[in-house]
């Protein structure tokens, strides 16, 4: 019989009143760490809405996306100005080329007129001269492409001064001139088999080729084609993800730009910035820098930024929920105990009396309210198990909806498949998986919070129960015995 | 061994003031078994709660041993209520839900006695008031009036205390068991040489003390 079996009695004592109590904090703390888990959920929701849309802000020729508007290309100097404002930790420079195929188009050179229109107009024109290569369109040019090339073709055409009957013809394909291994809009190229590209020097032989475009033409790891008159080497193959960009090619920028006469000419700087807050600020300062007339700044970011607040709000308003759940846990505790201390008045007196110490108090109604948040913990623990699914797909999925929505019309403007992949999020998909199953709980939220986060939130509730104990314990042992022995 | 100098305790009730005890000086020898007799409400338990401790006389000093108590602080006083003085209430005061062991052994508790050394005396000090073993683990308030008292008088015999204060050690026992009660008093002041004071209206008792006084408006006097 120690002071612990004491305290744990004690607590058993009323039952009907320990249960009540143990059901009300159970309710509490079952909330707070559903808020724990709703509020960790959206952060690494908020994560990765950040990292997929990244820091990045996207430079074009002014009225130019792609291949299709117009003006001047950008410069290498352009490259080192947007390098030299502030907040702008990287600028990446590459040069989009389409490349028609040399079969196709030694066939129409025949034909007066659209040679030029395949040569020259090309098919949406690019930015300057473009190129041949060897390989054979995987895509086929349906209404779209017929559409697409014959208007530049009917221009070529009517520049050339006659309309004739158009061959069967190939589109073309995007080459992509890069110095890092990072597409236009700064993601990672993802390579399935080979290896990224190494040698970025003009006479470079390296290319990285899409899948469908390697599987359309034969093409494994090692295999060559041409582009113009050079003999190209696939070091790997990389999955973009879509059609569009797996019926494309990487090519190092240097050759890209030597081959196709483009010299120090650039159709798109990637910029990273240093944070994600800085995003529109420096978007306004390189478009300064650079000239509104000469270039478009473009943020992927741009209307994810209200999405990510507004996640932000949530998480902040789970923050707040947990810490007040957290709170009217502590204040359950504090005035239970105030009752509990003064029904037992008589025997801190007693207690006393006999020699007990205001510590000893102390700690045994420190450890009867231990008790009660421990057993109020173990049942808040199911509690959230069964409440934190819903909450967090009220709180999260409902937000997903309208960043989607919001996310839409950027995906298309924003010109990338940059945020394709990373959106919906992978990771966040995964944790809400692993949410339903009540059993899994505790493991889910030592995951999804991180131990540090569930003990720190344990260790408050401890804390807050220990001094809802304490005060009154200790206030009503500091006073004579014989006081508390006579009651009221 | 204690000497009482001068004590008074002023009790304000609305706006009078009370003075059960008024000036009270006595000495005691250690090993001395003395009784206070006096009528209800003459203050015999007031000035017993200002001896073991459990409240501060208004004025006058109580000295143990050599120790001013009433100048003691908390801490000190703690330790004195635990290892000098055993205390009887007069309504006994036993923690309900503890077994009439476990109230025998709280005592040793604080006094940081090994659990297992705790229950064996614990158990001797039941046998020695007749409590038997059946009854050594039912709660405190499955117990009769008699049997708590007796389980009060073995708590305040737990830590071998030099002052025993007892307030009405008696006054619910039969002639037979009160008679083994004062027996047990009596060889603890004689052999162990245990101070003992009880308060009592029970004259079986008074007439096996030593010494006897009498409390009358706040003043002690010896008879
Ligand atoms: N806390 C208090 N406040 C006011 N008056 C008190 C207080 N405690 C005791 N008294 C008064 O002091 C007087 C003495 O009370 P006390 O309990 O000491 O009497 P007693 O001699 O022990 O009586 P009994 O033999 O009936 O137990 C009584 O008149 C009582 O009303
Ligand atoms: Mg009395």
């Amino acid at each position: 019989m120690g002071v612990v079996s004491r305290s744990v009695g004690n607590a058993f004592r009323n039952k009907v009143r320990s249960g009540a109590v143990v059901v009300i904090l159970a309710v509490a703390i079952g909330l707070a760490l559903a808020m724990l888990v709703a509020n960790q959920a959206v952060g690494a929701k908020v994560d990765s809405l950040k990292a997929s849309v990244g820091n990045n802000l996207t430079v074009n020729p002014a009225g130019s996306r792609g291949g299709l508007g117009g003006g001047n290309p950008l410069t290498a100097a352009d490259a080192t100005k947007a390098a030299a404002v502030a907040h702008v930790t990287s600028v990446n420079g590459t040069l989009s080329v389409r490349l028609a195929n040399s079969a196709a188009t030694s066939t129409t050179t025949a034909t007066p007129g659209a040679g030029q229109g395949a040569d020259r107009g090309g098919p949406g024109g690019g930015f300057g001269s473009s190129g041949t290569t060897s390989l054979k369109s995987a895509v086929d040019p349906g209404v779209l492409g017929q559409r697409n090339n014959s208007n530049s073709g009917a221009t070529g055409g009517s520049t050339g001064g006659s309309t004739t009957t158009r061959p069967a013809f190939t589109i073309p394909i995007q080459a992509t001139g890069v110095s890092t291994s990072t597409t236009a809009t700064g993601a990672a190229i993802k390579v399935t088999s080979g290896a990224q590209l190494t040698d970025f020097a003009a006479n470079s032989t390296q290319a990285l080729v899409g899948t469908t475009l390697a599987t359309k033409n034969s093409l494994k790891v090692g295999s060559t084609f041409t582009v113009q008159s050079r003999t190209m080497t696939v070091t790997g193959i990389f999955d973009a993800g879509d059609a569009f960009d797996n019926n494309g090619i990487y090519l190092p920028l240097a050759a890209t730009q030597t081959l196709t006469s483009q010299a120090g000419q650039l159709s798109s700087l990637n910029v990273v910035v240093d944070n994600i807050e800085n995003v529109s600020a420096t978007q306004a300062a390189l478009t300064a820098s650079l000239g509104a007339t000469n270039v478009d700044v473009t943020a992927g970011s741009s209307g994810l930024q209200s999405a990510i607040s507004s996640l932000g709000s949530v998480q902040s308003i789970s923050l707040i929920a947990f810490i007040a759940s957290l709170v009217t846990a502590g204040l359950i505790v504090l005035l239970i105990m105030i009752m509990v201390v003064r029904e037992r008045r008589r025997e801190i007196g007693v207690l006393k009396a006999i020699g007990a110490a205001n510590r000893t108090i102390g700690v045994q109604f420190v450890l009867e309210a231990m008790v009660l948040v421990v057993m109020g913990t173990v049942v808040g623990a199911v509690v959230a198990a069964f409440s934190s699914n819903p909450i967090v797909s009220a709180l999260v999925a409902g937000n997903t909806g309208s960043t989607a929505a919001a996310a839409g019309p950027v995906q298309g403007a924003g010109g990338g498949g940059g945020f394709g992949g990373g959106f919906g999020g992978g990771g966040f998909t995964r944790t809400r998986g692993a949410f339903s199953g009540a059993s899994q709980l505790i493991g889910t939220i030592s995951t999804s919070v991180g131990w540090q986060t569930l003990v720190l939130g344990a260790v408050g509730i401890l804390v807050i129960a220990a001094i809802g104990a304490l005060i009154p314990s200790l206030l009503t042992a500091k006073v004579r015995p014989i006081e508390v022995l006579r009651g009221e | 061994m204690l000497s009482v100098t001068d004590v008074v305790k002023t009790f304000n009730s609305g706006d009078r003031t009370i003075k059960p005890v008024n000036g009270v000086s006595f000495t005691l020898e250690q090993g001395t078994f003395a009784a206070i007799l006096g009528k209800s409400g003459s203050g015999k338990s007031t000035l017993l709660s200002l001896l073991g401790a459990l409240d501060k006389a208004s004025s006058g000093d109580v000295v143990v041993d050599e120790v001013n108590i009433s100048k003691l602080p908390d801490r000190k006083l703690t330790a004195y209520r635990r290892d000098d003085i055993g205390f009887v209430f007069q309504q006994y005061n036993l923690i309900p839900n503890l077994s009439a062991l476990e109230n025998v052994m709280l005592p040793m508790e604080f006094a940081g006695v090994r659990h297992g050394e705790r229950s064996k005396r614990a158990a001797e000090l039941l046998n020695q008031v007749e409590l038997t073993e059946e009854m050594h683990g039912r709660k405190a308030n499955r117990l009769s009036g008699g049997m708590q008292q007796r389980v009060a008088i073995a708590r305040a015999l737990a830590n071998n205390p030099k002052l025993i204060l007892a307030d009405e050690p008696t006054g619910n026992l039969d002639d037979e068991t009160g008679e083994l009660i004062i027996a047990l008093l009596r060889q603890l002041a004689h052999e162990k040489k245990t101070t003992i004071l009880v308060v009592t209206h029970d004259h079986a008792l008074a007439s096996q003390t030593d010494r006897k006084f009498r409390l009358a408006r706040g003043k002690l006097t010896e008879d």
